[in-house]
């Protein structure tokens, strides 16, 4: 018995069929032990992975691989990044298991990232790659908030549009209490940006795209 | 440990500029309307903001709903419908209208920037949880103020909770909370308890809960997050403070009309008036579901409404276009 139901394979398999363009691979750092969703996250992606041809999965060990976890800003486990043609970044970071209704983003982005585009409406599109600073997105969420996907794809979709200046992490808060409460979380979706600007709630793309470039506008700290 | 996946987000929907019909609202009003229309052939768009299955998305447990004797998770129920809209060719879209123009024929709605045409349309926006309007509320939400118990009952394990409202939700919403919390005080503003039986009975089984009836939430309290909640009994009009690490709110709806104020006859409360069959003061615009005046605000009687409007709809295109 997989994770994935055999209904779901073959809704996930006939999406991928008709909307993957360019390869995908899934970079996953895990670990094998003090790690209760490293093995779970390993075997959906795993099951993942098996749904086109067009995607690969490339499993590494966060100590092991601590180089390239460095790289790519991974200090926790498991994470999820997604790489396009020739290994491109698009800044799309999962903490802990890509499940529920993360699972639903975590499939909109493969196919995204297929297709090099970021689905923002051009107008806001253009904002966002006119930024050229650094700006870190953590969204904090709970895999059964149906809010929470909304606002995580919101910050995928804002990296996959400018991923040189930007990363938009979804953090599951069950899974990493010592952040949560690092940054105060009692409720689902949290959005922080670059530890200035930070709201609750699910806002539309606009006001998202506002909050981020009003995050750049605070002095550095 | 045992994990769900969710498959069907939002796809990607490359719009059309004109549909037979726009449904907005992804409840289960809405989906069980786009079944029926997109079965009816109809060209059917579905506008959602959140995710299938709108509120019913939010509720962990369902047991009213015909045909799932052992009960069926609110997100799954939500997802089916969704699936089941989809596999007849309803076309999905996530966000909200920009705009819309329910007197102009046909309709228009803009949505992401783009002037979509609707020859008729179906308000199935449903309701929203209701505000208790209390000093601290506003304040402290999302630092221990919650509508949402299947979001945010992980951060309170351990914690002594308050859930403002004894009726099924905020008592359903309370098993789920019992499952973290270390102890559960259910604050109701009347004497009784509205609730199912058989809600109160498992909540009484949890060992973990209190009723406190008769009594008026007067302001949640906490510094940075929620740390008490100051209530009135309302006969001896004696107050006290709660002590309590979080507050889940659960007094009730409101309808989401706010798009159409202006545009719809809706009653006093803001929910829209409709006649007999489903008919709103606007020709050519249906409404179904809990935004409905009167609605009884059960999944079941949602998916009726919504089966109604869409078929109503299929007879009114269909001699529409004969009278064309």
């Amino acid at each position: 018995m997989g994770m994935l139901k055999d209904e779901d394979k073959k809704y996930v398999r006939e999406q991928f069929a008709e909307k993957l363009k360019g390869p995908v691979k899934i970079l996953l750092f895990s670990q094998r032990l003090e790690c209760e969703y490293c093995r779970p996250t390993e075997e959906i992606l795993t099951e993942l992975s098996q749904l086109s041809d067009k995607i690969s999965l490339d499993i590494r060990n966060l100590q092991i691989d601590s180089e390239d976890a460095k790289q790519f800003g991974v200090e926790m486990v498991p994470a999820t990044i997604l790489l396009g043609e020739q290994d491109k970044d698009y800044g799309i970071r999962f903490f802990g298991i890509p499940a529920g209704y993360e699972f639903s983003n975590l499939l909109a982005d493969i196919i995204e990232v297929s297709a090099d585009e970021s689905d923002l409406p051009d107008e806001l599109k253009q904002k966002v790659s006119a930024i050229s600073r650094p700006v870190d997105i953590k969204v904090f969420v709970t895999p059964t908030c149906p809010y929470c996907a909304g606002a995580v794809r919101t910050a995928h979709k804002i990296a996959m549009a400018n991923p040189r200046y930007i990363k938009a992490q979804m953090i599951e808060s069950v899974e990493f209490p010592h952040l949560a409460n690092k940054y105060a979380v009692y409720g689902v979706p949290k959005t922080i940006i670059n530890e200035k600007v930070q709201f609750e709630g699910a806002m539309p793309e606009a006001a998202v795209v506002e909050q981020v470039l009003s995050a750049l506008e605070q002095p550095q700290s | 440990m045992e994990f769900s996946f969710s498959v069907t987000g939002p796809p990607k929907v490359d719009l059309k500029d004109s549909y037979d019909v726009v449904v907005i609202g992804g409840g289960p009003a809405g989906l069980t309307a786009a079944i029926y229309a997109s079965r009816a052939r109809l060209s059917t768009l579905v506008i959602n903001k959140g995710a299938a299955g709108g509120l019913v998305a939010t509720t962990e447990w369902i047991e009213n709903y015909p045909g799932f004797p052992e009960g069926v998770a609110g997100a799954e129920l939500g997802r089916a419908m969704q699936t089941q809209a989809q596999r007849f060719g309803a076309e999905f879209f996530n966000g909200e209208p920009e705009g819309i123009d329910l007197a102009a024929d046909p309709k228009i709605l803009r949505l992401a920037g783009r002037e979509i045409k609707a020859r008729s349309v179906i308000i199935a926006t449903g309701t929203t949880p209701k505000k208790l309007g209390v000093p601290g509320e506003r304040e402290l939400y999302g630092h221990g103020v919650s509508y949402c118990a299947t979001c945010d009952g992980p951060f309170f394990a351990d914690k002594e909770l308050l859930v403002v409202g004894a009726g099924s939700s905020g008592v359903q919403e309370s098993l789920f909370l019992a499952k973290f919390a270390a102890k559960i005080t259910i604050v109701e503003f009347l004497a009784t308890i509205q609730a199912e039986g058989i809600l109160v009975e498992r909540f009484n089984k949890t060992g973990k809960g209190s009723f406190l009836l008769n009594h008026e939430v007067l302001a949640i309290e906490g510094d940075r997050t929620v740390s008490g909640v100051r209530v009135r009994n309302r006969s001896s009009d004696e107050e006290k403070l709660i002590p309590a690490g979080g507050v889940f709110i659960y007094v009730g709806l409101e309808p989401q009309t706010g798009a159409f104020a202006d545009q719809l006859k809706l009653d006093q409360w803001g929910y829209i008036e409709v006649d007999s069959d489903l008919r709103t003061s606007v020709e050519g615009v249906w409404a179904a579901g809990d935004v409905v005046s009167g609605a009884t605000r059960q999944i079941a009687a949602a998916v009726g409404t919504g089966t109604i409007a869409a078929i109503e709809v299929e007879h009114y295109l269909s001699s529409e276009g004969a009278a064309r």
